[in-house]
């Protein structure tokens, strides 16, 4: 004997995935037709053989060792994983490597930037950026209170000649020290010179005088000229290189900055 | 390393953030389940192991698509299965299915009702049918019969319409009661 309904139906029915309306009609031709209750049984007795099925167990070494090979080749493949597109980014990277080169080959030689970030930094300063220009004075209180001076001054009394240098310093800090502001500011700068005789930061008049100022203070480079390409003046360069000023200070951050030693500017300031 | 109660959210999230090391519950948690998936799809143990490595090592390079929130066990399952998929489609052309096995074992122990109890039979006899289904047919009876997945769900899985989900499952219900009908006449 057979039946119209299709199997379909039925499967559908065991697995709960009719709508309401095919689900009354399913329970109702259920209850009259023989044939496919006797169908649908054999359907849900081959479901339950499907999962009651044995299967052949795994290994002892899927069992205890996978994660451990998993953790592992993730691991790899996390380390690994930038150079898995540098075959995309190699060239790329030499394709924009060629492009800046053709298009700064044509363009001359410049040596302005130190200039430029000069102006940068006196603009900013004037917009009220709150920028702090490093000045001598209080890097040499800070070097003073560290001890040093005591030490070169124990130099400068014992039968050891001092180097002018370090002669020099003694005097500012010890001006410093007197707390007459700016041992090396700028208001007191004549009276430096006649007390100290020769100032370590003491700029000629005539010359533009910039340098790098690392974010200690430290100055880094120095450079000359009244043109705008700057000038190397080594005697000026190991005079300025490595002193000590104030910590730079942008919006109160200590950052390196370029900055205008030139005695003009600095007066005005 | 972290012990079983920590949900499997709390892992994934830590592995989210860069600590792999909290993936090891995870693959410690469903192994199991899911080797029992990929070996009724494959019917072979050493295929069935290296597809749920795959299967895991696949989900932890998509972890970061995972929604907190969805069942894991659903989506890495959803992950195996499509792997195991591409590795019947694939791999496995050509290749003589591994139901000699099972026909051997049935031989075998034909006629022995000391060694196979009636119930031990049928599961044998249903696994050996299982494996002598076409792929697609036994794959769809697995992700419903054994995983219970939705229509909707499998639809997802196998890249195929709801409608023929449920064509394709009648008929490979029907099939497989077909030879496993079969056997029980041969083994009689």
């Amino acid at each position: 004997m057979k039946c119209d309904l299709g199997v379909e139906l039925l499967s559908g029915y065991l697995d709960g995935e009719l709508d309401k309306e095919q689900k009354a009609e399913i329970e109702k031709h259920l209850k009259e037709c023989e044939v496919c209750r006797k169908e649908i049984e054999e359907l849900r007795q081959l479901d339950e053989y499907v999962r009651t099925a044995e299967i052949e167990e795994p290994s002892r070494e899927f069992i205890f060792n996978i994660n451990r090979r998993i953790l592992e080749k993730v691991k790899k493949k996390t380390r690994f994983r930038l150079f898995r597109f540098s075959p995309i980014l190699a060239p790329a990277a030499v394709a924009l490597l060629v492009f800046v080169v053709l298009i700064n080959i044509n363009r001359p030689v410049r040596f302005a930037s130190l200039d430029e970030r000069i102006l940068y930094a006196e603009v900013e300063a004037k917009k009220e950026l709150d920028i702090e220009i490093p000045k001598a004075g209080f890097a040499r209180e800070e070097v003073y209170a560290k001890g040093v001076v005591a030490k070169e001054k124990k130099a400068l009394t014992t039968s050891k000649v001092p180097t002018m240098a370090k002669a020099r310093d003694v005097e500012v800090f010890d001006h410093a020290k007197k707390g007459e502001a700016g041992a090396f500011g700028i208001e007191a700068q004549d009276e430096i010179i006649s007390l100290t005789e020769v100032q370590e930061l003491q700029i000629p008049r005539d010359r533009i005088v910039r340098a790098i100022v690392d974010s200690n203070g430290k100055i880094l480079k120095v450079a000359t000229g009244n043109t705008i390409i700057p000038e190397r003046d080594t005697m000026l360069e190991n005079r300025l290189q490595g002193q000590q000023l104030s910590p730079p200070l942008v919006k109160g951050r200590r950052t390196q900055l370029y900055v205008d030693l030139t005695q003009e500017k600095v007066t005005k300031n | 390393m972290y012990n079983s109660i920590e949900s499997d959210e709390f892992l994934i999230e830590r592995v989210k953030n860069g600590d792999c090391e909290s993936f090891n519950p995870l693959v410690e948690r469903y192994k199991l389940p899911l080797y029992k998936v990929m070996y009724r799809m494959v019917y072979n143990r050493d295929d069935a192991e290296d597809l749920v490595e795959e299967a895991f090592i696949k989900a932890f390079r998509a972890i970061s698509r995972f929604e907190i929130g969805k069942p894991f066990y659903a989506w890495i399952c959803r992950i195996a299965v499509n792997n195991a998929i591409n590795y019947l489609k694939k791999e496995r052309r050509g290749q003589v299915q591994p139901i000699e096995f099972f026909e051997h074992s049935l031989a075998a122990k034909k006629g022995n009702p000391v060694e196979m109890t009636k119930q031990k039979v049928l599961q044998e006899r249903i696994t050996a049918a299982m494996a002598k289904l076409p792929d697609d047919y036994r794959t769809i009876i697995v992700l419903k019969v054994e995983e219970d997945f939705s229509y909707e769900e499998i639809s997802k899985v196998l890249k195929i319409p709801k409608g023929t989900v449920m064509s394709r499952l009648a008929r490979a219900r029907q099939k497989l009661r077909g030879i496993f009908k079969e056997m029980e006449v041969q083994n009689k």
